[in-house]
């Protein structure tokens, strides 16, 4: 034991003399897009002599992590990672540094990403903090397989009068939940997990449903009579349509519902897109497929968007060296490659791109879909409203509250968060 | 001796219930972790490909060897530096009523306070102490979290029984000093293995202060198997494989357990 | 009598000295931190906002006391706490009484106790999410080989609290066990041998002579078992994240979120002194019932 705490000992000291080399540490979590990065930093450190430090925690310690990193002076982060929704916060708190100066001296290219990415993770009020990095839109999975069978083709036409085929609308959606909840399976499973699991799901909902969350003067309009309509069918699809307990369900567990065959749909982050495919934890490789949350009419969609983007925090011990490993791991050349491993675009170069697209045909959908997403509403107290919102979805679904007195709550405090924050007049 | 074997009978059913119900779901674990995720979650349960994949990714692929070590690190040194303090206090409290019970709830009290409020001045303490708090931090943070529940655990087991052996010793020209360690401290034995023990187990499992406190080279078992989780699933067939794996230092420590908590209790027969 | 005034100086300048360096090291640690929270607690203090400029008297404590749902939160944890801590000790110390007499067994009883206790406590929340899962989890596959319908584990309301105290059980039980079996361990044996040479029951025995004699381990047991059950929030950030509704909103999870989501410290510092005069409250209670004993 005592050799073991010498050695310890000894390999702090080692740490400490070699940071005098220049080390660029970020906070990342475990996601696939982190270990595409993971593989291609050696030709970032041969190129720069800059070594990168990934430190790896769990999704939502990163918020616990980052605040006391970012509050205090003196931080350890070169460059840290931003989820949408801290991004109000974070502008709000000034804990990120402008990028405009950097970019324009570079003249690193911001027009290639999709305009909603930067809206969502890049510029807050005309100036750029941040670098979008990956997307989470989300989307419907579907079973293709299920779609295509013959006698379920029959079956549908005998029971609807329309043709089985992928659904269009939200209506011929829910139609076919409704349909595939037979013999043992599910038409749907959700993810009904308090705070952000629920909140995010339902976000779908309230779009494909015609809904907004607020109007033009940040007035909570989510509960309108659409977004009660968009919550009564969350929770007829929840507890009628789904498997039980989907009401404690986060991603993880809907997933391997959907993953082991027994449910034709799943409203979710498109990144499971490619867990589908993975033989060591899915029975339906090659039967399922993702589409952008369909909407009203044919035209319009339902999807909510989500990405992370890069920043440079106010308390980063060397932003030029952060800057230098945000200038690589975005440049054309290496967010191809990261596409190309599996990683999931910001940049329209890269979703049009023909060798992205050869390896991986659902390409053009997932960019359809992006296009086609809706922006949850961002402002300083997003975490908070995130938190409300899923504990009155989540009381809804507990039947502890009707959806109509669930949303009003909801709506009553965010009203109550944009006044605080100044948003509303 | 039929009633003593008849009572045995019900002893050793009543004790098998309850280790069953403990190692059941360890067992569960255990599968899982020499499957993949799609086999862990197929009904009616599959045998599947049986395999030590998962350990190895674990201990290839996930900096699982350094967490390990840290964890260990940290326990131990924690440990090590708040049981002999603990145990001298609660002495003093047990026998000389140092500070009276006003102290004690002091001491105790700091342990009240949800630590998610203390956690960030505590981070500002040391961002100015050190250039990048540590492993160091994280262990000096378990020193405090772990001492006062120790102290409170062995008051108890300084009580009045060993006082008048300390007296016959104090007359035969022994300190207080060699009264408490040479007296004292061998009878109290059980109590002070159980508050080493549950005071490594506290810091082995501590999140939040390892979270904060921690950086990349200094990740604990708690954090870096946290990271398993992730927003795109939990790769839940490593995490059974890491799990087990962490399981290590019951081995470690069982030899200590075995000698003053298990042997110890021997004498117990005749009660 | 000159005398023993010298002793008592010198028993006292002893007690201090063994005190001290524990006092210290406590004192350079958390001194600073609880400082810190203290004052907090009376002022607007958002992270978003880090300062003292706006001073709010007992504004986050009037506050904390008129939200309806932190007192909801009080009330579960309260809940909680008796059950978590009431159902470990009666099952705790019928193993440990056990496991104390057995004669064979006793190593591979207690390897086999001590593995929770190193779990720690998001894994143990992941594992039995897994175990548990309402369809694809082995325990309901279980349940249904005897014709059980699929129990709504986390799902419902009621039973999601249930579950999360079963799971907290099963990984903190031995916790109990570990302490009473060290108390009964260092327990002397010349008022048992006196006991049977008197001919009494095993039932007089335990009544008469164990549980008396174990008070003061009882007491420090339930105490710290009590405190950390009131700290309860991993296994709540894993499991439920306080739903379904509201139904698991331990405080901690709930004084967790208002200080790193809201990032409303001085609310939080606030709720969080609320909680320490509680908690000391009744900690004096049980301190006060152990001297009793003993005095």
């Amino acid at each position: 034991m005592k050799k073991y705490m010498l050695s310890s000992l000894s390999a702090l000291a080692l740490t400490a003399v070699a940071a005098h080399a220049e080390t660029v540490n970020i906070l990342m979590e475990a996601v696939p897009d982190t270990t595409y990065i993971q593989q291609l930093l050696p030709e970032f450190e041969e190129a720069t002599g800059i070594d990168v430090n990934l430190e790896v925690v769990n999704y939502a310690e990163m918020h616990t992590k980052l605040v006391p990193q970012l509050v205090s002076n003196s931080g350890s982060y070169s460059a840290i990672v931003v989820d949408f929704y801290w991004v109000g916060e974070f502008f709000k708190a000034g804990w990120m540094q402008p990028l405009d100066d950097r970019i324009a001296a570079d003249g690193f290219d911001t027009s290639v990403y999709v305009p909603a990415m930067m809206d969502l993770v890049g510029q807050v009020e005309g100036t750029t903090y941040m670098l979008p990095f990956y997307n989470y839109a989300m989307g419907l999975l579907y079973r293709t397989d299920l779609l295509e069978d013959e006698a379920n083709k029959t079956a549908y036409m005998d029971a609807f009068g329309t043709e089985l085929k992928k659904p269009e609308t939200w209506d011929e959606y829910l139609q076919q939940v409704k349909f595939f909840t037979k013999d043992g399976s599910y038409g749907v499973v959700n993810q009904g997990l308090r705070p952000d699991p629920i909140a995010m799901e339902w976000s779908n909902y309230l779009f494909a449903k015609g809904g907004e969350f607020i109007d033009d003067g940040w007035h909570a309009t989510f509960n309108s009579p659409e977004g009660v309509a968009a919550l009564e069918d969350y929770i007829t699809n929840l507890n009628d349509y789904g498997p039980v307990g989907a009401a404690s369900f986060s991603f993880d567990e809907a997933f391997n519902v959907f993953s082991q065959g027994q449910a034709y749909s799943y409203i979710t982050y498109n990144f499971f897109r490619a867990a589908v495919d993975d033989a060591s934890g899915s029975a339906i490789v090659g039967k399922g497929e993702i589409m952008g949350v369909p909407g009203q009419t044919p035209e319009e969609g339902g999807s909510l968007n989500g990405a992370w983007g890069w920043a440079i925090p106010k308390s980063s011990p060397n932003p030029d060296a952060a800057w230098e490993f945000l200038k690589w791991v975005e440049s054309p050349e290496i967010a191809k490659k990261r596409a190309l491993l599996g990683g999931s675009a910001t940049r329209l170069d890269v979703f049009d791109d023909a060798e992205v697209i050869a390896k991986y045909p659902q390409t053009t959908a997932l960019k359809e879909l992006l296009l086609g997403s809706h922006n949850f509403p961002t402002f300083t107290y997003t975490p908070q409203f995130v938190e409300v919102l899923g504990r009155e979805l989540s009381l809804a679904v507990s039947g502890e509250k009707s959806a109509q007195e669930a949303l009003d709550a909801a709506a009553a405090e965010f009203d109550e968060l944009a006044i605080k924050d100044g948003r509303q007049e | 001796m039929k009633v003593a074997r008849l009572d045995g009978l019900v002893r050793h059913l009543i004790l098998a219930g309850f280790s069953a119900s403990i190692a059941l779901p360890l067992l569960w674990v255990l599968r899982v972790s020499l499957t993949d995720k799609l086999t862990a979650y197929r009904l009616p349960p599959e045998i599947g490909q049986i395999g030590l994949h998962n350990f190895v990714e674990v201990l290839t692929q996930y900096d699982f060897t350094r967490w390990f070590g840290n964890s260990v690190f940290v326990a131990v040194l924690a440990t090590a530096i708040s049981l002999p303090a603990a145990a001298m206090m609660a002495y003093a409290t047990a026998r000389y009523r140092t500070g009276g019970w006003p102290l004690m709830m002091m001491v105790l009290s700091s342990q009240m306070i949800p630590p998610i409020v203390l956690v960030l001045p505590m981070f500002l303490v040391f961002t100015t102490l050190m250039p990048v708090p540590g492993i160091i931090a994280i262990t000096i943070a378990h020193v405090a979290i772990n001492l006062p529940f120790m102290a409170w655990i062995m008051i108890s087991f300084f009580d009045e029984d060993t006082r008048s052996l300390e007296e016959a010793a104090r007359c035969d020209g022994a300190t207080r000093w060699q009264a408490f360690t040479r007296v004292t401290i061998p009878v109290a034995m059980p109590g002070i293995i159980a508050a080493g023990l549950l005071g490594f187990i506290l810091s082995w499992n501590e999140f939040l202060y390892a979270l904060i406190l921690g950086n990349h080279s200094s990740q604990t078992l708690a954090v870096g198997l946290a990271s398993l989780e992730t927003h795109a699933g939990v790769n839940i067939a490593p995490l059974a494989a890491a799990t087990l794996l962490a399981l290590a230092p019951v081995l470690i420590l069982l030899p200590f357990l075995q000698k003053y908590l298990i042997k110890g209790l021997s004498l117990g027969a005749l009660k | 009598m000159a005398h023993v005034t010298t002793m008592e100086r010198e028993n006292r300048r002893f007690g201090w000295l063994l005190t001290a360096p524990g006092l210290v090291l406590l004192a350079a640690v958390v001194l600073f931190p609880i400082v810190w929270a203290g004052i907090t607690s009376f002022f607007n203090y958002s992270l978003i906002f880090p300062g003292y400029d706006d001073f709010a008297g007992l504004g986050n404590y009037a506050k904390a006391a008129d939200d309806g749902e932190f007192l909801h939160s009080a009330w579960i944890t309260l809940l909680f706490v008796v059950a978590v801590v009431g159902i470990q000790f009666v099952a705790g110390f019928v193993v440990a009484l056990m496991l104390n007499d057995a004669r064979r067994g006793k190593t591979v009883y207690y390897l086999i106790l001590l593995c929770p206790l190193l779990i720690n406590p998001v894994v143990v929340g992941l594992m039995w999410r897994m175990i548990l899962h309402p369809t694809l989890g082995i325990v309901n596959w279980l349940l249904g080989t005897v014709g059980i319908e699929p129990v709504n584990w986390l799902g419902a309301p009621d039973m999601a609290f249930w579950t999360v105290v079963l799971v907290d059980i099963w990984h903190q039980v031995s916790f109990m066990v570990v302490l009473l079996l060290a108390g009964l361990s260092a327990l002397p044996a010349e008022p048992y041998e006196a006991a049977r040479v008197d001919g009494a029951t095993p039932f007089q025995r335990f009544w008469h002579i164990t549980l008396p004699m174990m008070k003061p381990v009882i007491v420090v047991t339930l105490l710290i078992r009590m405190i950390f059950a009131i700290k309860t929030y991993d296994i709540i950030y894993i499991m439920t994240r306080g739903g379904p509704g509201v139904a698991t909103d331990l405080i901690s999870y709930f004084i967790y979120r208002r200080a790193f989501v809201s990032l409303d410290l001085g609310e939080a510092c606030a709720m969080a002194a609320m909680l320490l005069i509680v908690i000391a409250g009744l900690t004096a209670v049980l301190w006060r019932s152990m001297r009793q004993v003993q005095d």
